[in-house]
């Protein structure tokens, strides 16, 4: 068997690179296929926080590195999910820590035991950067509807055309917002691709759910009423083979909005009269 | 001789910062005052930050540096501790150079340079002469010999001194001192500790590494820390059944150091409110492991331990301020945190399993104690500990091999 490694890159920081990381990671895990995160962001490290798995971590990618451990120690299961597992980044320390080839050999020995091995990439495009996309044959690069991380999405899939070990590479449109496109304030995704000139994977609503999934420690795939998590589970999905559908993300709008609005408003209303009870 | 260099500058009649700056402009014209360490001495002026800043800046202009600052108010001391501004009694600093010097080269005499401030001179070198000494002074300007002079590499260690005096209750009764001892603590009822720590030695055998990531590399490849896996296997049922009568099966503690363990098995650590009731600490007599920990060196740190950080002691580590979550402390020792513990603690790493851990607030993401660890329960989830006035200290222990927290005044 031989696993695919996916790197999930954006360039500029703060667009959602470890949220989509560990969702898509997740989703993954649980549409049956054996999965491994690998955190790349050396002495930034947020993976083990979003999934949850902090306080499990022994050995890091350092320690594998600097051969303190075996690979197989410093693999973390998921709490939830038997079928995933975290390789931590070190905090302690910094991206000169591993090195591209020491990054590529470790992917190569992962490949095989595992059906998928993300690598969750640190932000900019010096040392960590080069050293996350060293080991994978494919890349998401992550982006979100604004001009500032367009244009570093641009520069991103530049440098990954120029490297020839990334085969091929696709478009992640995080935080969008659709009343904002209805309006004129937002760029479409639309417009994003065609800026891009990308294949597009999915389209991540903005939902106010990741805030409380991060704090809680939980991926929000796992929240089956998210219009988030349900993207993400579609992408998953896509990067597994199959076509589906892009999400409607559309906001209701005119009477309907109003509709949904006022049942938002009693649902929202009837759960906090039935927490008080 | 090095005192040559000293430019001192007595400033202690001036009455205003406007005063101060106006004297100091006048100096600054003079060419024997360039390529000087200025120590400057002030009265009852209180300078702020920005103000020793600027005054710093004007000093550094004339490629001099402000080295030494002399003042009657704490606020100016403390602000000049900030800057990384040796604050120290002027006459006392020159009489331990003195007695240095004399002690080096009898024969040469060293000359030094006052600067006359109009009339201020006169005072200061009358309040040389009849600078009054008491004996307790005397006996720390002895205790201070090994203090060659006060580089700005000691500046960090200056500062952490100074801001832990400020709490000494006895502070009013010397002026503020720096010295490069960090493991000297003043303390007048305890002064057989003192004199131990002085003995072991503590600076030489510590390694602390502060956001160097370089040197960090460089110390984690001869790391002290060494995860001895020795004796357990054969225990561990033994320990297994012990365990099963105290707690569920849920707080039961695994070593997970040895090659062939999987971290993935490693248990909470358990709660004090479910273990108070059911456990009894087992009355133990010192063992030599107990006076190993009680004969190491101690040492302080003043300053809240953030993410990424890193302290490691061949001693115990007493740390005056929070740990955040994502440091790590190793130390041989015990491990002391007055405030709330998030981070990493490995207390005994060295092997001592007598080692412990306790903090004003525990909420550490992993305890580790010798080769046994635990991590913290998935169930907490305030990942946040609010600051309060309140707090139940926990101590937690290696008992049989397993990780157990006890409030601090069950014993």
């Amino acid at each position: 068997m031989t696993g695919r490694v996916i790197v999930i890159t954006s360039g500029k920081g703060g667009v959602g690179k470890t949220t989509t990381s560990a969702n898509i990671g997740t989703a993954l895990a649980k549409n049956g296929s054996s999965v491994v995160l690998i955190d790349t962001d050396i002495g930034l490290r947020n993976l083990d926080l979003l999934l949850g798995l902090e306080n499990r971590i022994v050995y890091t990618l350092v320690d594998v590195v600097e051969e303190r451990c075996k690979l197989k120690q410093a693999l973390v299961k998921d709490k939830k999910n038997p079928n995933l597992c975290l390789l931590a980044a070190a905090q302690t320390r910094d991206k000169s820590a591993v090195n591209a080839e020491q990054l590529k050999d470790i992917c190569e020995q992962l490949q095989k035991d595992f059906d998928f091995v993300l690598v969750d990439c640190p932000a900019g495009i010096e040392e960590g950067f080069k050293t996350a996309i060293s080991g994978a044959s494919e890349a998401i690069v992550v982006t979100t509807p604004e001009m500032s991380a367009v244009r570093d999405a641009d520069r991103i899939i530049g440098l990954l055309e120029a490297n020839d070990s990334i085969k091929s590479y696709k478009l992640l449109v995080n935080r969008v917002r659709p009343g904002m496109i209805e309006a004129n304030d937002m760029m479409s995704v639309e417009d994003v691709c065609d800026i891009l000139s990308c294949d597009l994977i999915g389209v991540i609503p903005e939902d106010t759910g990741i805030i409380t999934s991060t704090n809680r420690g939980e991926p929000i795939v796992n929240d089956e009423n998210s219009m988030a998590g349900k993207a993400y589970l579609n992408v998953a999905r896509r990067i597994q083979g199959e076509e589906v559908p892009f999400l409607d993300i559309n906001e209701p709008t005119g009477f309907a909005a109003f509709i949904a609005k006022v049942k938002s408003f009693f649902s929202g209303k009837n759960k906090k009269t039935d927490k008080d009870e | 001789m090095e005192l040559n260099k000293r430019y001192i500058i007595d400033l202690s009649q001036a009455q205003s910062p406007a005063d101060i700056v106006f004297e100091l402009s006048n100096i600054i014209e003079k060419e024997d005052a360039a390529n000087q360490k200025i120590w400057l001495k002030l009265g009852n002026v209180t300078l702020n930050q920005s103000q020793l800043l600027s005054i710093n800046s004007l000093i550094s202009s004339i490629n001099s540096t402000l080295s030494l600052v002399e003042s009657e108010s704490q606020q100016t001391e403390l602000a000049a501790a900030t800057l990384g501004i040796c604050t120290k009694d002027v006459e006392e600093e020159l009489q331990e150079e003195f007695s240095q010097l004399e002690a080096k080269a009898p024969e040469d005499e060293p000359s030094l340079q006052y600067v006359p401030m109009t009339e201020h001179l006169d005072d200061s070198s009358d309040s040389a002469d009849s600078a009054e000494k008491t004996q307790q002074e005397e006996a720390e300007s002895k205790d201070a010999e090994n203090t060659v002079d006060t580089t700005t590499d000691d500046n960090k260690e200056t500062v952490d001194e100074q801001n832990s005096e400020d709490d000494d209750a006895d502070k009013e009764t010397a002026p503020i001192k720096t010295e490069n001892e960090p493991a000297e603590v003043r303390n007048q009822e305890n002064n057989e500790t003192i004199d131990e720590q002085k003995e072991s030695g503590s600076l030489a055998d510590v390694d602390i590494v502060f956001k160097k990531p370089a040197i960090d590399s460089e110390n984690e490849s001869d790391s002290s820390v060494v995860f001895s896996s020795e004796n357990k296997e054969q225990k561990e049922e033994e320990i297994q059944e012990q365990l099963d009568s105290i707690f569920d099966s849920e707080t039961k503690l695994e070593n997970i150091l040895s090659d062939d363990k999987d971290i993935n098995e490693m248990k909470n650590w358990p709660l004090t409110k479910e273990a108070e009731d059911n456990f009894e600490i087992p009355e133990e007599e010192m063992t030599d492991e107990d006076y190993e920990i009680l004969q190491m060196s101690t040492q302080y740190h003043k300053q809240t331990v953030r993410s990424g950080q890193v302290i490691k002691s061949n001693g115990n580590v007493v740390i005056i301020g929070d740990c955040h979550p994502g440091c790590e402390i190793h130390a041989a020792g015990d491990i002391t945190v007055w405030g709330i513990l998030g981070g990493i603690a490995h207390a005994g790493c060295n092997g001592n399993t007598k080692a412990r851990i306790r903090a004003l607030t525990l909420n550490a993401i992993q305890l580790r104690i010798a080769d046994s660890y635990a991590r913290r329960p998935d169930y907490i989830k305030n990942i946040y500990v609010e600051k309060s006035n309140t707090f139940t200290p926990e101590e937690a222990r290696n008992i049989n091999g397993s990780i157990v927290i006890l409030k601090i005044n069950d014993k």
